[in-house]
């Protein structure tokens, strides 16, 4: 891999969220708009005494570890639609730009976009909500990175999806994360759920995260049971998306579908 | 040899798009691929960029092989074809910043500079993409052809949206090319007073298969079958494609 060839495709996603208002919504106002929404829901419950604070902060929480998921997985997808929809691909691989390092330079700017996205949620928890995930950061991290390993992996596998059945499977850029929402448990514990779905949810990554987040707020601590179960599974969804996107790739050039793409 | 094609066979499914294609290409040469549309033209060319798989058959640029040293052969070659497009919200320069950068130019304003000069753009150089016409979208195509000053430039219809005022110094620029940098150019064109002006030797496919390859006087005579003193690669033509001389 050449680092030249990564950064002109990092500075091509640079110049797109420069001139695309579409991408500044994507980075910046959903993760804002969930956390204005879900901080007043706070608010609303703390004022009735329906709830102790700790449920507060899992709530703003867990919005703001989701929204990074979400965005992450989802910003991976929408980068290659970027290129599909402008019929760019040709363009980009008939130079010596590898499939690794366009995937590369994608995933930088994926990370750079989240930056974004959990800065501006955070802040406005801070501020509206005193809601200050700051102090929660250090031991929040190995659970955020254990979700951005998921959404790598899902991105991948969404990706070649796409590269396989063009843009007639797009959706699933911006659904598929949906999908996994009640079997991650992200506003309440798995033991809420009933058994048979319980086993679902085990294997998820982004429940494990959930489950670990929450026992931080409670005081209870890092856990580090929950963290390396999530780093598992990781590695295991993660060389499963490799192996898909690798052979979907090697099949898009058999049937020559890398140049009708449309 | 700069380009050896093998006995290269594509199909997709029952249908065989390029059926035991072989040619060569010397160094600074300029070669014409023609062919009626669905003749396998475009599928050769994606072949020998490496964006399609050969069913069989080995490609050669450079002295390398295109399965095993993709990359590496691909720095010193480049492609443009007017029905592949850049991303439109992008201006021209920014478009072409980025492929400068892969190509890791030393200095790609400079470059970039001189290339839009070249092929009268300009003024473009700070529009989006999308507000450009498609003889100006062809002419950014151009420009990022010659990027890298490629060994060997594969050229897809390149005048295909061009008016004539404008095809005729995208030509010359061609030509200069292959004069001062020996440039290699593989060129394929409906446009057959074009391709008699352009190459010296022709390649004429149809249904995937080499049905002629020589001189635009030697297919002439090959595919008419009669003596001729001028070529007539329009009459060729029709009589491929129709099955009778105009």
């Amino acid at each position: 891999m050449k680092l030249h060839r990564i950064n002109a495709v990092i500075v091509r996603h640079v110049y797109e969220a420069r001139r695309n208002f579409d991408r500044v919504i994507d980075t910046v106002w959903w993760p804002v708009l969930d956390i204005i929404m879900w901080g007043f829901f706070t608010v609303y419950l703390a004022h009735s005494n329906r709830l102790q604070p700790t449920v507060v902060s899992c709530l703003l929480g867990a919005v703001i570890l989701w929204g990074t998921f979400y965005s992450f997985q989802r910003d991976m997808a929408v980068a290659f639609i970027d290129d599909l929809w402008c019929r760019n691909l040709i363009n980009l691989f008939s130079t010596p730009l590898m499939m690794s390092e366009y995937m590369a330079g994608i995933i930088v700017v994926c990370i750079l976009k989240v930056m974004v996205g959990l800065i501006a949620a955070s802040a406005i928890g801070w501020a509206a909500y005193s809601f200050d995930i700051l102090p929660w950061l250090p031991k929040f991290i190995p659970y955020m990175a254990n979700l951005l390993f998921f959404a790598l992996a899902l991105g991948t596998a969404i990706t070649g999806l796409i590269f396989r059945y063009s843009t007639k499977v797009q959706a699933l850029a911006w659904s598929f994360a949906g999908l996994l929402m009640p079997v991650s448990c992200i506003f309440y514990p798995i033991s809420s759920l009933p058994k048979w779905l319980q086993a679902v949810a085990w294997m998820m990554p982004t429940a494990h995260s959930f489950e670990g987040m929450r026992q931080v707020l409670a005081g209870q601590g890092f856990s580090l049971t929950h963290f390396a179960w999530g780093a598992g599974l990781n590695v295991v969804y993660f060389a499963l998306a490799i192996v898909f996107f690798g052979w979907i790739f090697e099949k898009a050039r058999t049937r020559g579908l890398l140049v009708k793409q449309e | 040899m700069l380009v050896e094609v093998e006995n290269l066979t594509k199909t997709f499914g029952e249908f065989c798009a390029v059926d035991n294609v072989s040619f060569a290409i010397e160094p600074g040469e300029i070669i014409g691929m023609l062919g009626p549309n669905g003749a396998g033209k475009t599928t050769t060319i994606h072949m020998i960029l490496g964006l399609i798989t050969p069913t069989s058959g080995r490609i050669s640029i450079f002295g390398k092989s295109m399965a095993t040293h993709r990359g590496e052969i691909l720095e010193q070659m480049n492609f443009t074809s007017p029905y592949v497009a850049f991303p439109f919200r992008l201006t021209v320069l920014e478009n072409l910043m980025v492929f400068a950068r892969i190509y890791k130019l030393k200095k790609p304003r400079e470059r970039i500079d001189q290339l839009l000069e070249r092929f009268a753009i300009t003024r473009l150089r700070d529009k989006p993409i999308s507000s450009l016409s498609s003889g100006e979208n062809t002419r950014v195509g151009l420009c990022k052809a010659f990027m890298n000053d490629p060994r060997l430039l594969l050229l897809d219809e390149p005048t295909a949206y061009l008016d004539p005022e404008i095809a005729w110094q995208v030509k010359n620029a061609l030509l200069d090319a292959q004069r001062e940098k020996g440039t290699t150019i593989l060129y394929t064109s409906h446009n057959m007073d074009e391709v008699e002006r352009m190459c010296k030797r022709i390649i004429f496919l149809h249904h995937g298969k080499v049905i002629a390859a020589g001189s635009p006087i030697e297919i002439t005579q090959a595919i008419l079958e009669e003596e001729r003193e001028e070529p007539a690669l329009e009459e060729v033509f029709l009589r491929l494609v129709k099955g009778k001389a105009a």
